[in-house]
């Protein structure tokens, strides 16, 4: 268990250090990038002179060394654009979008994954269809336009729920909704998959042939199982929520990391924009190793193996 | 002189199942003594498996019981509502399957598993029923059973797991035990252990063994009354001496003579039956093995044999048990 543990945090390096070097190459891909970081109408002296500053003169091995330097210290750059470190920027937006991400992660998992047990053991009846028409509804839709039609419907019509704005727990609500939408549909849809592959399985008919009801099998040996499967997209789908946060926080005008990409791109302060590809990345990894160690807590043959 | 009868403690009777308007089981019979085995014997898809399962009221959805009782020292399981036959699954009638590791929950060490069936029809204490599932363990011969109890199926073999199935099928004390090919999946000297457990429980406990199986060997091993069956139907039912000594069925027949023999020429060609069993939407009015059968006449295609008493507890479905003696010659 230990050593499964270990090789996990070890891959998981492996992944942030290629991360941080794709981060760098593609910073250099397109030439200097100084021009990425001036005003569109900035001189050649002011080019030249912001160049030397940020040392982007030097030969691209030392850079990529200086870069990797910083990042050991936590030092992202300063903002081009604000004149503060981009780390602290970035910072001051995370507690929204963690707020939001975990908003919507609870609308996710706290609907789809019971839609799914619903639709695996009820077949055929009114419910399953239902949720089927919801699961449908929700992957299809897409997140702009669902956010849009929550706003008119809840915020314009009913005046039930503020349109916009971070103010408190209920201005949390549609945005949860909309950024939770796809991923409740992926939870629910790959729980009632995983659940009828389940129930196809040998042991759930000798379960039921010592006694035991069919829910009884299926809360008490079912579940479980069934659990790997919907542990990867959980990992997966925590990084798309962070994701899916860029257009989300864009329609409800919520403070988060996703809107603050989308107007450090607009005012080309682009250390913002990289120290929040490195944040998303990062979140990516961690999340995959948390998944992987989940695994082995449900599953003994994969704790105990070797 | 009269016979000792012993009166059967599980009886089928006319039992039917049908799956998508055809009748894959018909009109089987059959019954069971206690500490008897009763073997039934048939190729794949000829519808033992789906009998056993209908012992248990566990068929699969698209197949439906329309006809038949099974009754359980009078009681008709058949009868009951699930809620009632739950509670007689593993109490009284308990079954184990051909895939012993595929039979238990990978996630869940084999003693809680064991412990589950006990508590499923005792008001147990945890400790009191590990108590129960040790002593479980050491009955079906397991050595070491506190350090086996809390193992997982993947860190036991193939026979271990049998012999696990084989206690939480016991646990409960129940008067009938339905073994669905249950070495089949083992490798051949698990097997032999295997049958010599279940013969020594049929002998200690008085269980009734209903046995599902295609092999011939372990029907002779085991068994003291066989069924063999055929495309859905039983085709002849004996106690085991009488049906190996005369078969009174060309199936029947085919079948003993298909086995390889030690004194067989080396490398001599197999005995085969020719052609194939008819799929469910090919069976006709009359008697289902007349396509491959020897003794074929307009009879056979026509009407549906019943099983002729002859003697001795032995029936056979055919209308040519006199033209026996042909069928001797050409598997000879």
């Amino acid at each position: 268990m230990v050593r499964y543990a270990a090789e996990r945090l070890i891959q998981a390096i492996i992944a942030i250090f290629g991360v941080l070097t794709i981060v760098f190459v593609v910073m250099h891909l397109s030439g200097d990038p100084t021009l990425l970081l001036v005003p569109q109408d900035a001189s050649a002296e002011m080019i030249a002179q912001l160049r030397q500053q940020l040392g982007f003169d030097r030969p691209i091995w030392v850079q990529y060394l200086d870069y990797l330097r910083g990042l050991a210290h936590f030092d992202f750059g300063i903002s081009v654009v604000q004149r503060v470190p981009a780390a602290d920027i970035v910072a001051s937006r995370v507690p929204y979008t963690v707020m939001l991400a975990s908003g919507a992660l609870l609308v996710a998992i706290g609907m789809g994954i019971p839609a799914g047990i619903v639709m695996a053991t009820r077949r055929g009846g009114w419910l399953e269809r239902l949720l089927t028409a919801i699961v449908v509804t929700g992957q299809s839709v897409p997140t702009f336009l669902s956010g849009i039609v929550l706003i008119f419907v809840f915020g314009v019509t009913l005046r039930w729920l503020p349109t916009s704005g971070s103010g408190d727990f209920v201005s949390l609500i549609m945005p949860s909704i909309a950024l939770g939408a796809l991923s409740m549909s992926t939870f629910a849809r790959m729980t009632r998959i995983s659940i009828i592959d389940e129930l196809g399985k040998d042991y759930v008919r000798a379960g039921r042939a010592r006694g035991l009801s069919l829910s009884a099998v299926v809360f008490r040996h079912v579940l479980r199982n069934a659990a790997i499967p919907v542990i990867t997209i959980a990992a997966l789908e925590i990084g798309n929520l962070l994701a899916g946060a860029v257009i989300v926080e864009t329609v409800f005008a919520w403070p988060g990391i996703g809107q603050l990409a989308i107007q450090s791109i607009q005012s080309r302060d682009f250390l913002v924009v990289q120290v929040i590809v490195l944040l998303i990345s990062f979140v990516y990894v961690m999340t995959s190793v948390l998944a992987d160690l989940v695994y082995a807590i449900v599953d003994p043959r994969i704790r105990m193996a070797r | 002189m009269e016979m000792q009868v012993t009166d059967p403690l599980l009886s089928v009777d006319s039992l039917t199942i049908d799956i998508g308007g055809a009748n894959v089981v018909d009109d089987v019979s059959f019954s069971v003594a206690p500490g008897k085995v009763m073997a039934l014997v048939g190729e794949s898809g000829c519808g033992k498996s789906l009998t056993s399962y209908a012992m248990l009221g566990l068929l699969p959805p698209a197949a439906r019981r329309t006809a038949g009782r099974i009754l359980l020292q009078g009681e008709d399981l058949a009868a009951m509502t699930e809620r009632q036959f739950r509670k007689a699954r593993g109490k009284d009638i308990s079954i184990i399957f051909q895939e012993p590791t595929a039979s238990l929950d990978p996630l869940t060490t084999v003693g809680a598993q064991i412990v589950e069936a006990y508590r499923a029809h005792h008001g147990a204490s945890r400790a009191q029923a590990y108590e129960q599932a040790r002593q479980m363990l050491v009955d079906v011969g397991i050595a070491d059973p506190d350090r086996r109890l809390h193992q997982y199926p993947f860190e036991l073999s193939g026979g271990m797991c049998q012999r696990i199935m084989i206690s939480i099928a016991l646990i409960c004390g129940p008067r009938v035990l339905v073994a669905d090919e249950p070495t089949t999946a083992l490798d051949v000297t698990i097997q032999a252990q295997i049958l010599d457990l279940m013969k020594k429980l049929v002998a200690d406990r008085g269980t009734a063994i209903v046995l599902i199986t295609h092999d011939m060997g372990v029907v002779a091993d085991i068994a003291d009354d066989v069924a063999v069956m055929y495309a859905g139907r039983i085709a002849e039912i004996a106690p085991v001496h009488a049906l190996f000594q005369a078969p009174k069925h060309p199936y029947t027949a085919l079948l003993l003579a298909s086995v390889p023999k030690l004194e067989d020429a080396p490398k001599a060609d197999l005995a085969t039956i020719e052609g194939t069993v008819p799929t469910p939407n090919e069976f006709g009015v009359g008697c289902r093995f007349a396509d491959r059968c020897p003794l074929v006449t307009d009879k056979c295609r026509r009407e549906q044999p019943p099983l002729f008493d002859c003697g001795g507890g032995h029936r056979s479905a055919c209308w040519h048990i006199d033209r026996m003696v042909e069928i001797c010659e050409v598997a000879a």
